[in-house]
């Protein structure tokens, strides 16, 4: 071993202890929450602040990762096929009850160990400040009375406040048709268009709509619920106006099924201290929402029959039909092909000219085609096997091959790898806070 | 009035922490900004659980630093890597890095820089004097309307392509387009072209497209023999710290008294795309690039550098304008502003009309700390760009490897799915062969980005009609905007028509 080797190696095996303070105590690795909606959202916002103190509860760092996408079906089906090891956890919504009746996903509240609910957002109906409407029983009235069907929105098609919206109507015996609702993408966008005059009614929960409420830009009719919202104690209930309707979103922390027994007790009783403790209470109340918090039992029970519930409803007709789109899904792509084969025919015409002389200098800078082959199945190659063998060897044997493919010296090769797969891992691992796959050697 | 002022005064400037608050966190912005991967909304969410711990004003004064340093930095592996930072950069990264292999980074860095806190100032007096009467404009905005933004935003990439090479912008932009509709469609909530693999759903994230795009695929075209003889990936002038402040105040002080033009239009372009919901940073950068190219036929190097500097001036007034409707409705321009309501919630402040007189102060404290934040980006970023200009001096045989190594843990980074590293890795190969054959990058990008919204505003458009499409044109403001964009794709059809007759004669 040459003297210039020698502390590389050292450097190497410091680095591999610090990596491996492995222990019987579980957990001993940083925990992922796995968030289905993007970051700033109310969801989001929970899981962090539960990420917060799960760390101080458990002592391991808790990293929040939001899968979002496809209204929740990529946060639910990453968090339900995740190794079942208790480090990942998911905070799973009401879209669990509905994407499987949607025929979106194959993940049921049935995928999950249910460890602790959290809270409830009740539905609630908002109109703008100037709206002709002064109760529910108003809108109600002018709904059966609609010639043309009123613009509604809230979320996209098949959205809870979308369901809890037509559940009301149908709940009613007030005709569907007398409302149109218009897909947007989430409650602050749906909002703006409330404000812009583009929809007339928006079903969305009150701390969604906190601010505009408070500023009195929005009016608020009805709560779906038989208990007012502490937020907005002002508002009535549908219940206090006649209309025995309840719909609302809930929040929850599950594992994925298979999680050792004695691991899932461990942490429902973290998260059930972090849920009960006057840190989470007030933040929840600052935020305003509904603190609604249930063990893993009782939160299990609520679950499937909320899913019988919400598959009732998502049976029914009004749901069914795909009222929204006038034009078919396939409609924008078709345009969007059609006017590429215009465009590719006229410039390939036009450049037919110009086309021998950009050959030539294309061919100066030929590059080597092994190499490139080369490259791609290495990548490739960690692509496949980083999950089992670990960020930190396939990288590190990533990062080797490369380097000695372009034929750098054997020992530079080394003595890069050993200096930047490390600190990068450090950087991204612990500094930022991304969950890189742990694999074979716990690192 | 006045001591809401002064309070503010106090609050911003005579307190230590501050001061400190905002120079840790701007080093921290230049950082994650300088990694392909990591966004500046992500640098935010990453920094909400320290924000519990501050008072509103320091929490405030650390996100308006770190997302402004990490625009900023996200010009930095575009110049030298040509891999872009954020995706505010993605407009003008062919053309920087161009310009950066002829020796011109440290130059074009230090435009970039002071255009950078030029926007970052110029957003924030309009933030200060007019956000709440332009909050009234935001207001205006229906679907329809981001129907036609969304549109003319597209044309800009067409707009910005080299005479000649128009139809190849035009096919990149459309293969953007058609990525974007791999899915499940937010309009239809039915999947398209998934296959049945689930990871499809979310559709194809554009931050890792991105970085294959640009990043993996220069890996890929510079494996050829020849250049891997080459000592870095561009030549350097191994100039002194003080030429290069030199050379950007000579840069700056020629900017505001030869392109005062451009830069007010550059900053307002900016913060009045940055205040729509929807619309931030991004496609500021990408139409004031347009506006800046437009008319130039045959441009030289110092055409080029202006275009860039007007296209960093409007991606970082833009972030002003993010927080005009956030302040003013409490509905966030943009994913930052989202958080930061988040925030201000947990300090027991509603943002809203409200908070102009409840909480003046803070009002003005928001205000002062977005001319600070600019200010203290200066001396940090002159320091990034010199060390980031000694990555690029590294072997190429070495520093290809490393680049590869970033590249996918930049864009596992993101969402932590090994998905994203394969969606890299097909996009590199992808970008290169579209390189090859001389089509443009940059709207790929682009299309992938507002391919999704802009579908999901044509049909929400159309459901509102019901089906009708004059229902795409029965506002006032619509009209007006479908008009801008009519007169936008007429221009490009009249100037391609023209090349295409000129240039059999040459």
């Amino acid at each position: 071993m040459s003297p210039r080797v020698r502390p590389a190696v050292w450097l190497a095996v410091c680095l591999s202890v610090v990596g491996c303070r492995h222990g019987d105590q579980w957990p001993n690795r940083p925990i992922t929450l796995v968030c289905p909606w993007s970051a700033g959202g109310g969801t989001d916002r929970v899981s962090r602040q539960i990420a917060v103190q799960l760390e101080a509860e458990l002592g391991v760092p808790v990293n929040v990762v939001n899968a979002t996408g496809g209204g929740g079906v990529t946060g639910h089906t990453r968090g339900a096929t995740a190794r079942p090891d208790g480090y990942t956890l998911t905070m799973a919504t009401v879209e669990l009850n509905m994407l499987h009746w949607r025929g979106l996903c194959p993940i049921t509240p049935d995928s999950y160990r249910p460890l602790a609910m959290l809270n409830q957002d009740s539905a609630a109906i908002f109109v703008r400040s100037d709206a002709p409407w002064n109760s529910i029983l108003d809108l109600q009235q002018a709904l059966r009375d609609a010639k043309a069907p009123l613009p509604v929105s809230g979320s996209a098609i098949g959205s809870i406040w979308h369901l809890a919206f037509v559940g009301w109507l149908l709940d009613q015996d007030v005709p569907t048709g007398s409302a149109n609702w218009i897909s947007i993408n989430g409650s602050a966008p749906s909002l703006q268009e409330l404000l812009a005059g583009g929809v007339e009614v928006v079903c969305c929960s009150i701390p969604e709509a906190g601010a505009l409420l408070t500023a009195g830009e929005v009016r608020c009719l009805g709560v779906m619920s038989d208990q007012r919202c502490p937020a907005a104690p002002d508002v009535p209930t549908f219940h206090e106006q006649k209309i025995a309707w309840s719909m609302g979103g809930w929040r929850g922390l599950v594992y994925p099924r298979g999680v050792p027994e004695s691991r899932a007790r461990k942490m429902e009783t973290a998260l059930l201290n972090v849920a009960g403790s006057e840190q989470f209470a007030s933040f929840m109340e600052t935020a305003g929402f509904h603190l609604d918090v249930a063990d893993g039992a009782s939160f299990g029970e609520f679950l499937s029959q909320a899913d019988q519930a919400f598959g009732d409803i998502l049976a029914q007709p009004a749901m069914q039909q795909r009222q929204s789109a006038p034009v078919g899904r396939y409609f924008v792509p078709g345009l969007l092909a059609i006017v590429a084969t215009i465009v590719g025919g006229i410039g390939l015409v036009s450049n037919r000219g110009s086309r021998t002389t950009r050959r030539e200098d294309e061919s100066e800078s030929s590059i080597d085609v092994r190499l490139l082959i080369g490259f791609v199945v290495l990548i490739a190659l960690f692509i496949a096997c980083c999950e089992t063998v670990g960020y930190l060897t396939a990288s590190a044997a990533l990062l080797l091959s490369l380097l000695l493919m372009l034929r750098v010296r054997v020992l530079i090769a080394a003595l890069i790898v050993l200096v930047t797969v490390p600190s990068l891992y450090q950087v991204f691992a612990r500094a930022l806070g991304v969950p890189l796959p742990w694999g074979w050697f716990g690192w | 009035m006045n001591d809401a002022l002064m309070q503010a005064m106090d609050d911003v400037f005579g307190r230590p922490e501050v001061w400190l608050i905002i120079l840790a966190s701007a080093c921290y912005g230049i950082f994650v900004g300088a990694i392909p991967g990591l966004t500046a909304t992500m640098a935010v969410a990453l920094f909400v659980p320290i924000a519990y711990w501050l008072d509103p004003v320091s929490a405030i004064a650390a996100i308006v630093t770190m997302v402004a340093c990490a625009i900023f930095a996200g010009d930095l592996p575009t110049v030298f890597l040509r891999i872009p930072g954020t995706p505010a950069s993605a407009a003008y990264a062919d053309e920087a890095y161009s310009l950066a292999r002829k020796g011109e980074a440290q130059r074009l860095l230090g435009v970039a820089l002071t255009c950078s806190v030029t926007g970052g100032v110029l957003g924030a007096l309009v933030l200060m004097l007019l956000g709440s009467q332009l909050a009234k404009i935001a207001r205006w905005f229906s679907v329809t309307e981001y129907f036609w933004l969304y549109l003319i935003g597209l044309c800009c990439a067409v707009l910005v392509a080299p005479g000649g090479a128009r139809w190849k912008a035009m096919l990149s932009l459309i293969l953007g387009l058609l990525l974007a509709t791999v899915g499940l469609g937010a309009a239809h909530m039915e999947p398209r072209f998934t296959f049945g693999i689930a990871s499809l759903y979310q559709g194809i994230s554009f931050i890792p497209a991105m970085i294959g795009l640009f990043g993996l695929s220069e890996v890929f075209s510079n494996l050829s023999s020849t250049a891997l003889q080459q000592k870095g990936t561009h030549h350097i002038g191994s100039n002194s710290l003080a030429t290069t402040i030199r050379q950007a105040g000579s840069d700056w002080c020629s900017r505001m008294t030869n392109r005062k033009t451009g830069t007010t239009r550059s900053g307002l372009l900016g913060v009045l795309i940055g205040m729509l919901p929807g619309a931030g940073a991004d496609i500021a950068a990408w139409v004031a690039f347009a506006a800046a190219k437009r008319g130039t036929e045959k441009e030289t190097d110092q055409d080029l550098v202006d275009s860039i500097g007007d296209a960093t001036t409007a991606n970082s007034a833009a972030l002003a304008g993010g927080w005009i409707p956030a302040l003013v409705f409490g509905i966030p321009g943009d994913s930052v502003t989202a958080i930061v309501i988040g925030v201000l919630l947990m300090k027991n402040v509603t943002p809203g009309p409200a908070i102009f007189e409840n909480q003046a102060s803070l009002v003005y404290s928001i205000y002062l700390v977005f001319l600070l934040a600019n200010l203290v980006m200066l001396p940090i970023g002159l320091l990034a760009i010199r060390v980031g200009g000694r990555v690029v001096r590294i072997p190429k045989r070495i520093l290809l490897p490393l680049i590869v190594l970033f590249c996918i843990t930049g864009s596992y980074a993101l969402n932590g799915s090994l998905f994203d590293v394969a969606t890299m890795l097909a996009m590199g190969l992808i970008g290169y062969g579209l390189s090859r054959h001389g089509f443009p990058l940059g709207p790929v990008v682009l299309g992938l980005v507002l391919g999704g919204p802009l579908e999901e505003r044509l049909i929400q458009s159309l459901t509102a009609a019901a089906g009708n499409p004059l229902g795409l044109v029965d506002r006032p403001l619509a009209i007006v905007l479908a008009c801008i964009a009519a007169c936008v794709i007429l221009g490009i059809l009249r100037t391609s028509i023209r090349e295409s007759h000129s240039t059999p004669a040459n």
